[in-house]
C-alpha cells in the first residue's frame, strides 16, 4: 500500500458530503456552495447537478436499489431526488429540522431515511408517507452524524456533546406508531438510547458501524479514532488510534479488510490496522483540509471530500499478479498462489505467499517457469521485494506449501524469468539489472541503456525495458538495444502463444508490435486500458474499464462488448474469453468472433474464411459495408447488400457489370441508366451501352454508337425507326451514317429543303431524282442555271467495317470472376468447407476413424485368443553375464590430458539387458546371436539381417554441435528419464503393438485370399517378434499368443498353399487335397477365418462326393454362427450328408481324436504320438525331423533344447 | 569487448549457422573484425564440408597465424584419409609451437584460435591426448572449452566434461557458448530427461537474431533422443527443407523415421538416400561395419537342412 491510487479527481468547491451510488460508477458529493454533483467517476464526468438548497449541502445519500438520492443542507431542509435522466426532479422536501442538516442516510430495507442536526436531535422520516416518524432526544449538542446500523435495528449517532450513542429502534417495525405529524412525545417510546459511548475529549464529528463485526468507529475533534466494541448488554471503548494532528473529520471501516480509513482537517488522509490499531500509511495533501470520506459498499473504492474538491482512491491494485502457461493459468487470490485450468476449471491453490512481503499488499506481478515448474512473484512493498518459489507438484492434500519455507528472496522492483534457469532483477533506485541463477547468485548485471521503471519479457535473451517515454527491446548477452518504440509508460506486455506479436499496454495506448519491434502499429484508447490477451488467430483483445475490445494488428480496433465492472483478460479460446474480476476469480465471458474473424481474412485475402463466414454468420448491417467500401472492397461488400440502389452504386464503383444490369433494370429510372451507359462506355462494353441508350432512347447516341461500331443493320434499323418516329432530323442523321444518299435527298425533300435535296441529287449525279425535284419544286433546271455546278461529291460514306465489332465487347480484365462471384454465383452455400480455423473453435475435426477395415474390427474384438496353455518356460535365468557387473568407480582425475575414455553407453546397454533386441541396438550382435539361440533355438540368422541392422541404425544418432569436430555419437535410450549408467537401455525400436498390428494385415491378405501374401507377413510377424523388447510380464504374455497365433495361421496358410499346388500338379490325388483341407480346420484361427476354413473344406468334399464329411464341416460351420447365406449353404450340405451318409474317398482323418499337425509333412500327430517342437514357436513335428532346420521360419533347429525368455523386469 | 558485428557473426558460427556467417560481409582490411571475421567464415566452411572454399578465402600472403591455422586445418580435412595427413599435423604442431615461443606479432586472441585450430585438427585425428595438451586445462578460452568438452564426451567421460563445464562457468559469465557447452553435457548424460539440452534449443529456436537450420536439426536429435519421435519429425523435415542435403539432419531422419510408426518405405528411401549421397557419414559407416560383423558372427552357427518330406 505504498501509493493510494487515485482514480478520479474533480475540482469545485468544499465537498461536505459525499455518497457512491451502489451499482453504478456514480458518485454524489455536496458542495458548501449549495450545490450537489452527481459525477461518473469511471468516466470522469459530471453526470448531473441538484441546484435547489439554499446555502451549503453537506448531507448525500443513494437510495440502496432505487434510483433516489437524498440530501441535507443548512436550509434545515431534506430533499429526495429522481435521479434518473428523463425523470430527473426533486420528488419531495422534508421540513421539520430547525438548524443544519448534517448527514442522512436511506434504510437498507425499510423506506426510512434517517437524519442529524444542529438542532441536537436524529429524526427518522417515513419518505413514502413523507412523514417524521421518530425523533431522537438526548445529544446535548450538535449532532454531527447517524447511521443505521447495516443489519440491526440499531443506530449510531456522533455528537459534539463529545459522545457517540446507540440508539435501539426495534420499536419502530412494530406497528405504524406515528399516525399523524404533531404528537411528539410518542416518539420516544419506540426508540430509546442503547449505549453512551463516552471517552472523546472534545465533540465527535463521525461515528460509524462495522459492517458485518460489533464494532464502532468514531472520529473526533481530540484528534483520535476510537474503536468501540459493543455486545448485547454494553458497550466499551476498545483503543484509541492516535496521528492525526488535528481534528479528526472521518472514520471509516475498510468493507473488505481489517483497516479503518480516516481523514482530518491535518490534510491527511490515514490507514491504520484495525488489529494492531498502528498507523499503516499516510497521504498528505498540501493546501486541502479533508472534511468527509466514503466507502463504496461492495468495492475496493473510496472518495474523500476536501476544500477544493474530491478523490476517489483505491487502497491496493486490483489487478491480480498471474501468468499463463498453455491453458493452465497462475493467479494470486488472497495471497495465495492458485492455479486454474481452463479446460477443466479446476481451480488449486498452490502455494501460500502470506508471510512475503507486507501482510496489507497483494503480489503485484507474478512470473511463472514451465520448465521449472517455479514462480517469481513481486510485491512492490518495502520498495520492491520477490520472491522465487518451486510450486509443489500436484496438489497434495492438506496444508498447502508456504512460500518462505524454501522461496529465495532479494529487493528489486520487477522479477521475470528471462530462460529456463535465469530471471531478471530490475533495481529501480540504482538502475542495475541483475541476471540470477535459481540459487539465486548474481550471474550478470546490466545496466539499461535508459532509465528503467518496469522490465518484460522480450524473447529469448532479451528484455522489453519500459521507460517513460519509450520501450527498449535489449539483448542481455551482447548488452545492447535492439530496437526502440517510442511509447508512453509500458505497464503490461502480452505475448501471443507463438512469440511472433508482442503487445505493448500502456494507460491509454497499445503498441503492437513483431517480435524484433521492427514493424508495430498503435491503438488508442480514451479509456483506460486494463488488460490484454491474443487470439490465437492474431488478434489482440483487451479489456478497458467498460469494454472488451479487439485490435488487429495493422491498428484496426472495434467492441466486442461491454462491460458492467473491469476484468482482466487472461486467455482467449475460441469464442470464450477468460479472465479475472476485480476479486481474483475467475470468470469466462463467451462471445462472438465473427467480426474481426471476418476483419482478419479481409486482411490476409483469406476469401475461404470470409466465405465461409459471409454464409454461415449473420454479418450484416451498415458498419460492415462501410468498413468494406472503406477499405476498397467494394466487390465484397456487394455481397451484402440486399438494397438495389446501393447494389447499383457498389456494382458501378467496383465495375460489376452484371450487377449494374441487373439492379438497373430493378430500379428503371433514366440517370441509372445514363450513369450504367458512361460506365459501359469506359469498359468498352458497348451492348450495355446500347441497351442504356435504347432503355432512355436515346436514339442519337445510338446511332452514333451503330456508326461506331459498324453496325450498318442495326442502322438502317434506326432510320426505319427514325421514319417512324417522323423526326426528320434523326432520318438525316441515320441516312448519313448509312452512307444512304437516296435517303438523304428524300428526307430533304420531304422537309422541302429542296435546293439542298437538288444539289445533293445533282452532285450525286442522281440526275433523275434532281429532275423531279425541280419538278416538285415547280422548276425547270433552266431556273437554276445560275446554281455553278459543283464538282461530282465524293460520296461521304461510313468506313469500311474492317473486322465487325458488333458483336464484340472490348475485352476486359475479367474483374468480375472474383472469388465470391464464382462461390456466391453457383449458390453453393452449404457446399462451403468450414476452414480450418486455428482458434480451436471449428468443430473439431471429425473422429478420424483409424482406417481399419471391417474385417481388422473383427480382429479387435475377438484379440484375445485362447492363451497358449503349454507351459512356455518365460521364467527368468540367471544369466551369466548379469552378475558380471563392474561398478567402474574411476579414482579422481585431473583434468586435461591423459585422460582415459570412459565406457561406452552401448557396452552398458549390452550389460544391463539380457534381451537379445537390446543387444542387436547396443550393436553386439554376436552376443545377441548367443542369446537368441541359447533362449529360443535359433541357428539361421541370415534371415534376420535386415532386422539387425535397422534395430541398430534407429538406435543411434549423430549431432555436431561444434564445428568441425566429429559429430558426437548419441545413443537413444529407452527411457529418457533414466540416466543412471547401470540402468540405461536402449530404446525400444519395435514395438510390441506395430507387430501387433502387423499381425492384423496378415489376418487381412489372408481373408482376401493373397494367400502368398500372408505367409510372407506370418513369417515376417514371427521373425520380428524375435527382436521386440518386452517390459512386463502382461507384455510377455501378449507376445506368447502373438507367437502362437502368427504360427497358427502360418501353418493353416501353408496347409492351404499346399492343397492348392497338390490340386493343380497332382489333380488324381484328390484324397491328399481333402486330407489337407480337413487339417486347414484344424488349425487355432480366429472365427471369421475358421469360417472360411470350414466352407473351402465343405465345398471341397462335397465335390469330391464325400458328403458326409461335408455335413461335419457344415454342422461346424453352423456353430460358428456365419451369416445366413452361408447358413443355408451348410443346412443344404447337412440335409445331403443325411441323404447319403457316405464318403466316396477314404482320408486319414480322424476328427474326434485331438491331434497337432506336422509342420513338415502336414500329417497330424495324433494325442500321444511322439513328437518335437520348434523351440521358437512350439510348432511340432513328427520324430524324424529332430535336429533340421524348421520349415516354417526357416531359423530354429527343431527339438533343439532353448531356454526361452529371460524377463529381466 | 567485442564489436556487436563480430559478435554476432560468432553467435552464429556457435549456433551452427554456418550459411549466414559465409554470406556475411567481409570488413574493412584495416579493421580489427577483419581477421576473426574472415577466421569465422573460413571455419564455417570447413564446418559444411568445404574446405576449399576455406583456403580460397584466406589471402595468400597472410603473416597471421590464427589465418595459418585455418588453412592447415583446411588443408588437413581436405586430405583426410589421403597419406598427407600426417604432414599437416606436423604443420599444426609447428604453428602450436610457435605461438607458445615469446612472439610479438600474434595477440592472445589469434593465440586462442590457434589453439582450438590445432585441438580441433588433432581431435578429428584421433589424437585426444595431443588435443587436450593444445587447448591446454586451465584455458580461459570457451570455444577451447567447447572443444575440450566435446572431447571428453566423445570418449565417454562426460563426469570430465561437467567439470571442465563447472570450471569455467566461473570465469564465462552466463555466456551463450557456455549454455551451448551445458547442453552439449546433457547430450550424453540424458540428465533429467534432456530437458536442459531440449530447452535450449527451444530457447535460441525463439531467439530474434538468427535463424540457421542447424538449431532445428539439434533440436530434432534432441527430441528423438526424449522418445518424442512425431516432434523429432517435423523439426527434422523443416531443417531438411531449409538445408536439402545436410548429411546429419538426414541420419537423424532415418532414424526418426525407423523409430516412428511411419511407413518402413520412407525410412529405406532415406537410408538409401544416405547411402549414395553421403557415404562417408559415420552413421554409414557404422552400420555397414555391423554388416560384415553380422556375417561373421552368423557364420559360427551350424545351419542345418531344412526339414522336408523326402
Amino acid at each position: 500500500m505504498s501509493v493510494m491510487l487515485t482514480k478520479f479527481e474533480s475540482k469545485s468547491n468544499r465537498v461536505k458530503g459525499l455518497a457512491f451510488h451502489p451499482t453504478q460508477p456514480l458518485l454524489a458529493a455536496a458542495l458548501h456552495n449549495g450545490s450537489v454533483q452527481l459525477w461518473n467517476y469511471r468516466m470522469g464526468v459530471l453526470v448531473d447537478r441538484f441546484e435547489e438548497h439554499e446555502g451549503p449541502v453537506r448531507a448525500v445519500h443513494f437510495h440502496p436499489s432505487r434510483a433516489l438520492l437524498v440530501t441535507g443542507g443548512d436550509d434545515y431542509k431534506i430533499k429526495v431526488w429522481d435521479i434518473r435522466p428523463q425523470t430527473r426532479r426533486c420528488l419531495f422536501t422534508l421540513h421539520g429540522h430547525l438548524d443544519y442538516v448534517r448527514t442522512v442516510q436511506f434504510h437498507h430495507e425499510m423506506p426510512w431515511i434517517i437524519s442529524t442536526s444542529d438542532d441536537q436531535t436524529i429524526r427518522i422520516w417515513n419518505s413514502t408517507s413523507r412523514n417524521c416518524i421518530a425523533v431522537l432526544t438526548g445529544h446535548s449538542h450538535y449532532v454531527m452524524s447517524g447511521f443505521f446500523h447495516p443489519k440491526d435495528d440499531l443506530v449510531v449517532s456522533a455528537s459534539m456533546d463529545q459522545t457517540v450513542r446507540v440508539w435501539d429502534i426495534s420499536g419502530l417495525r412494530k406497528g405504524s406508531p406515528n399516525t399523524g405529524p404533531g404528537n411528539f412525545e410518542t416518539f420516544d417510546t419506540f426508540s430509546t438510547v442503547k449505549y453512551v459511548l463516552e471517552g472523546h475529549d472534545r465533540g465527535v464529528n463521525y461515528a460509524a458501524f462495522h459492517p458485518t463485526l460489533p464494532l464502532i468507529v468514531s472520529a473526533a475533534d481530540d484528534r483520535t479514532i476510537k474503536i468501540w466494541r459493543m455486545s448485547e448488554t454494553k458497550a466499551w471503548e476498545v483503543d484509541s488510534c492516535r496521528g492525526h494532528f488535528n481534528n479528526v473529520s472521518s472514520a471509516l471501516f475498510h468493507p473488505k479488510h481489517e483497516l479503518i480509513v480516516s481523514c482530518g482537517e491535518d490534510k491527511t488522509i490515514r490507514v491504520w490496522d484495525l488489529a494492531k490499531r498502528t498507523a499503516i500509511q499516510t497521504f498528505r495533501r498540501e493546501q486541502d483540509r479533508f472534511w468527509v470520506l466514503a466507502a463504496h459498499p461492495n468495492l475496493n473504492l473510496f472518495a474523500a471530500g476536501h476544500d477544493s474538491g474530491l478523490i476517489v482512491f483505491k487502497l491496493e491494485r486490483e489487478r491480480p499478479a498471474f501468468a499463463v502457461h498453455q491453458d493452465t493459468l497462475f493467479y494470486v487470490r488472497d495471497k495465495y498462489v492458485r492455479s486454474y485450468d481452463i479446460n477443466s476449471a479446476s481451480d488449486i491453490g498452490l502455494l501460500s505467499v502470506r508471510k512475503f512481503g507486507s501482510p496489507y499488499m497483494p503480489p503485484r506481478t507474478l512470473s511463472y517457469n514451465p520448465a521449472e515448474r517455479a514462480v517469481l512473484v513481486t510485491v512492490s512493498s518495502d520498495n520492491g521485494l520477490y520472491e522465487l518459489t518451486s510450486l509443489p507438484q500436484g496438489s497434495q492434500g492438506g496444508e498447502v506449501k508456504d512460500s518462505s519455507v524454501d522461496g529465495k528472496k532479494g529487493t528489486g522492483h520487477s522479477a521475470i524469468f528471462v530462460a529456463r534457469n535465469r530471471f531478471a532483477i530490475l533495481n529501480k533506485a540504482s538502475q542495475l539489472i541483475e541476471v540470477r541463477d535459481l540459487s539465486n547468485s548474481v550471474v550478470k548485471s546490466i545496466k539499461p541503456p535508459v532509465q528503467t521503471n518496469e522490465i518484460f519479457y522480450g524473447g529469448t535473451a532479451c528484455l522489453i525495458l519500459s521507460s517513460t517515454s519509450s520501450v527498449v527491446l535489449y539483448d542481455i548477452q551482447q548488452q545492447k538495444t535492439i530496437a526502440d518504440i517510442n511509447s508512453p509508460p509500458v505497464k503490461y506486455v502480452v505475448w501471443n502463444s507463438d512469440g511472433s506479436l508482442v503487445a505493448l499496454m500502456s494507460k491509454h495506448t497499445i503498441t503492437i508490435a513483431n517480435r524484433t519491434f521492427s514493424e508495430h502499429s498503435l491503438i488508442h484508447e480514451t479509456i483506460r486500458i486494463k488488460s490484454g490477451a491474443w487470439d490465437d488467430a492474431g488478434v489482440f483483445l483487451y479489456s478497458t474499464l467498460n469494454h472488451v475490445k479487439y485490435g488487429l494488428s495493422q491498428g484496426d480496433h472495434g467492441v466486442i462488448c461491454t462491460l458492467d465492472n473491469p476484468v482482466y483478460l487472461t486467455r482467449v479460446k475460441g469464442k470464450t474469453i477468460h479472465c479475472l474480476d476485480r476479486s481474483a476469480r475467475p470468470r469466462t465471458i463467451t462471445f462472438d468472433p465473427t467480426e474481426y474473424r471476418f476483419k482478419l481474412a479481409l486482411l490476409k485475402n483469406n476469401y475461404e474464411e470470409m466465405l465461409y463466414i459471409i454464409k454461415t454468420s449473420t454479418l450484416l448491417g451498415q458498419s460492415i459495408i462501410a468498413y468494406l467500401q472503406q477499405k476498397g472492397f467494394p466487390e465484397i461488400a456487394l455481397h451484402f447488400v440486399q438494397d438495389t440502389n446501393t447494389r447499383f452504386e457498389l456494382a458501378l464503383e467496383c465495375g460489376n457489370m452484371d450487377v449494374a444490369v441487373e439492379t438497373a433494370e430493378a430500379i428503371d429510372r433514366t440517370d441509372c441508366w445514363e450513369r450504367l451507359a458512361q460506365q459501359a462506355l469506359k469498359q468498352g462494353n458497348h451492348k450495355i451501352v446500347e441497351k442504356a441508350y435504347q432503355r432512355t432512347k436515346n436514339f442519337d447516341k445510338l446511332s452514333f454508337l451503330y456508326l461506331a461500331t459498324g453496325s450498318t443493320e442495326k442502322l438502317s434499323k434506326m432510320q426505319k425507326i427514325a421514319d417512324a418516329r417522323g423526326d426528320p432530323m434523326s432520318r438525316f442523321h441515320n441516312s448519313l451514317y448509312a452512307g444512304d444518299v437516296k435517303g438523304r435527298i428524300a428526307v430533304l425533300r420531304d422537309v422541302g429543303m429542296y435546293p439542298l435535296a437538288y444539289l445533293t441529287a445533282k452532285t450525286h449525279g442522281f440526275d433523275d431524282i434532281a429532275e423531279e425535284i425541280l419538278e416538285d419544286a415547280s422548276l425547270t433546271p433552266a431556273d437554276v442555271d445560275d446554281v455553278p455546278s459543283f464538282a461530282q461529291a465524293t460520296s461521304v460514306k461510313p468506313p469500311q467495317v474492317v473486322t465487325s465489332t458488333a458483336d464484340l465487347v472490348w475485352p476486359t480484365i475479367s474483374a468480375g470472376e472474383n472469388f465470391f462471384d464464382r462461390a456466391l454465383a453457383n449458390g453453393s452455400l452449404e457446399g462451403g468447407v468450414e476452414p480450418s480455423y486455428v482458434n480451436g473453435d471449428a468443430a473439431a475435426a471429425g473422429s478420424a476413424m483409424s482406417a481399419l477395415d471391417d474385417w481388422a474390427k473383427d480382429e479387435e474384438t475377438h484379440e484375445d485368443i485362447d492363451p497358449e496353455e503349454g507351459g512356455w518356460d518365460l521364467g527368468a535365468e540367471e544369466e551369466e553375464f548379469q552378475d558380471a557387473e563392474v561398478e567402474e568407480e574411476q579414482p579422481e582425475e585431473e583434468l586435461g590430458a591423459g585422460a582415459t575414455p570412459g565406457p561406452d553407453e552401448r557396452e552398458l546397454w549390452v550389460r544391463n539387458s539380457p534381451l537379445a533386441a537390446d543387444h542387436v541396438a547396443a550393436g553386439s550382435f554376436e552376443s545377441a546371436m548367443q542369446l537368441l539361440n541359447r533362449q529360443l533355438g535359433i541357428v539361421n540368422f541370415e534371415p534376420l539381417k535386415a532386422l539387425f541392422l535397422s534395430i541398430y541404425r534407429s538406435s543411434h544418432t549423430y549431432l555436431s554441435p561444434v564445428a568441425s569436430l566429429p559429430p558426437l555419437h548419441l545413443h537413444i535410450r529407452r527411457n529418457p528419464t533414466e540416466s543412471s549408467p547401470s540402468k540405461v537401455l536402449p530404446v525400444a525400436v519395435i514395438p510390441l503393438k506395430q507387430v501387433r498390428a502387423t499381425l492384423s494385415e496378415g489376418y487381412r491378405a489372408l481373408s482376401s485370399n493373397k494367400l502368398s501374401d500372408a505367409q510372407e507377413i506370418f513369417r515376417s510377424v514371427l521373425k520380428t517378434l524375435l527382436l521386440v523388447v518386452l517390459t512386463s510380464d502382461d507384455e510377455a504374455r501378449q507376445w506368447r499368443e502373438t507367437v502362437t497365433a502368427a504360427r497358427e495361421y502360418l501353418l493353416g496358410v501353408n496347409i492351404e498353399l499346399e492343397r492348392r499346388q497338390v490340386a493343380e500338379v497332382e489333380p488324381d490325388n484328390v484324397r491328399r487335397s481333402l486330407e489337407l483341407a480337413a487339417y486347414f480346420t484344424h488349425c487355432q484361427l480366429q472365427p471369421p477365418h475358421m469360417i472360411i476354413a470350414l466352407r473351402s473344406a465343405m465345398a471341397v468334399f462335397h465335390k469330391a462326393n464325400n458328403q458326409a464329411g461335408a455335413a461335419r464341416f457344415a454342422k461346424r460351420l453352423l456353430e460358428t454362427k456365419p451369416d445366413s447365406k452361408v447358413v443355408a449353404v451348410a443346412r443344404q450340405r447337412i440335409a445331403a450328408g443325411e441323404r447319403n451318409p457316405r464318403d466316396a474317398i477314404e482320408i486319414t482323418y480322424d476328427e474326434y481324436t485331438p491331434f497337432d499337425i506336422c509342420a513338415a509333412s502336414y500329417t497330424p500327430i495324433y494325442r500321444g504320438s511322439p513328437s518335437v517342437h520348434c523351440p521358437y514357436t512350439d510348432a511340432s513335428y513328427l520324430p524324424q525331423f529332430k535336429g533340421k532346420l524348421d520349415p516354417l521360419i526357416n531359423l530354429t533347429e527343431i527339438g533343439a533344447v532353448a531356454s526361452g525368455l529371460p524377463a529381466p523386469w | 569487448m567485442t564489436s556487436s558485428e563480430l559478435y554476432h557473426t560468432k553467435q552464429q558460427f556457435i549456433l551452427g549457422a554456418y550459411q549466414s556467417v559465409i554470406n556475411l560481409a567481409l570488413p574493412d582490411p584495416s579493421s580489427s573484425d577483419y581477421i576473426p571475421t574472415l577466421l569465422y567464415q573460413a571455419r564455417s566452411h570447413i564446418a559444411l564440408h568445404n574446405p576449399k572454399a576455406a583456403i580460397d578465402i584466406i589471402p595468400e600472403d597472410n603473416a597471421n597465424v590464427a589465418l595459418k591455422a585455418v588453412v592447415a586445418l583446411a588443408r588437413y580435412i581436405d586430405a583426410a584419409g589421403s597419406s598427407e595427413t600426417d604432414n599437416l599435423l606436423e604443420e599444426m604442431r609447428d604453428l602450436s609451437v610457435e605461438i607458445e615461443g615469446d612472439d610479438a606479432e600474434s595477440t592472445e586472441s589469434d593465440k586462442a584460435y590457434v589453439r582450438v585450430l590445432a585441438g580441433t585438427a588433432f581431435a578429428c585425428a584421433g589424437e585426444v591426448e595431443e588435443a587436450l595438451e593444445t587447448l591446454g586445462a586451465d584455458t580461459e578460452d570457451l570455444e577451447a572449452v567447447a572443444v575440450i568438452v566435446q572431447i571428453y564426451l566423445s570418449i565417454n567421460r562426460p563426469d570430465l566434461a561437467k567439470k571442465e563445464y563447472e570450471r569455467s562457468k566461473r570465469w564465462a559469465e552466463d555466456d551463450l557458448l557456455l549454455q551451448l557447452i551445458e547442453s552439449n553435457i546433457g547430450l550424453i548424460t540424458g540428465k533429467d530427461g534432456y530437458s536442459n539440452t531440449n530447452s535450449f534449443y527451444t530457447e535460441q529456436l525463439g531467439n530474434p537474431s538468427l535463424t540457421s537450420p542447424h538449431i532445428l536439426t539439434a533440436r530434432g536429435v534432441t527430441r528423438i533422443l526424449r522418445n518424442e519421435i512425431p516432434e523429432a519429425k517435423s523439426d527434422l523435415e523443416e531443417s531438411l527443407q531449409q538445408q536439402k542435403n545436410d548429411a546429419e539432419t538426414l541420419a537423424a531422419y532415418v532414424v526418426a523415421t525407423g523409430l516412428g510408426p511411419a511407413k518402413k518405405d520412407e525410412s529405406e528411401e532415406s537410408w538409401t538416400r544416405l547411402l549414395n549421397e553421403h557415404s562417408t557419414h559415420p552413421l554409414v559407416v557404422e552400420v555397414s561395419g555391423k554388416a560384415d560383423l553380422f556375417d561373421e558372427a552368423a557364420s559360427k552357427f551350424v545351419v542345418p537342412p531344412v526339414a522336408t518330406v523326402a
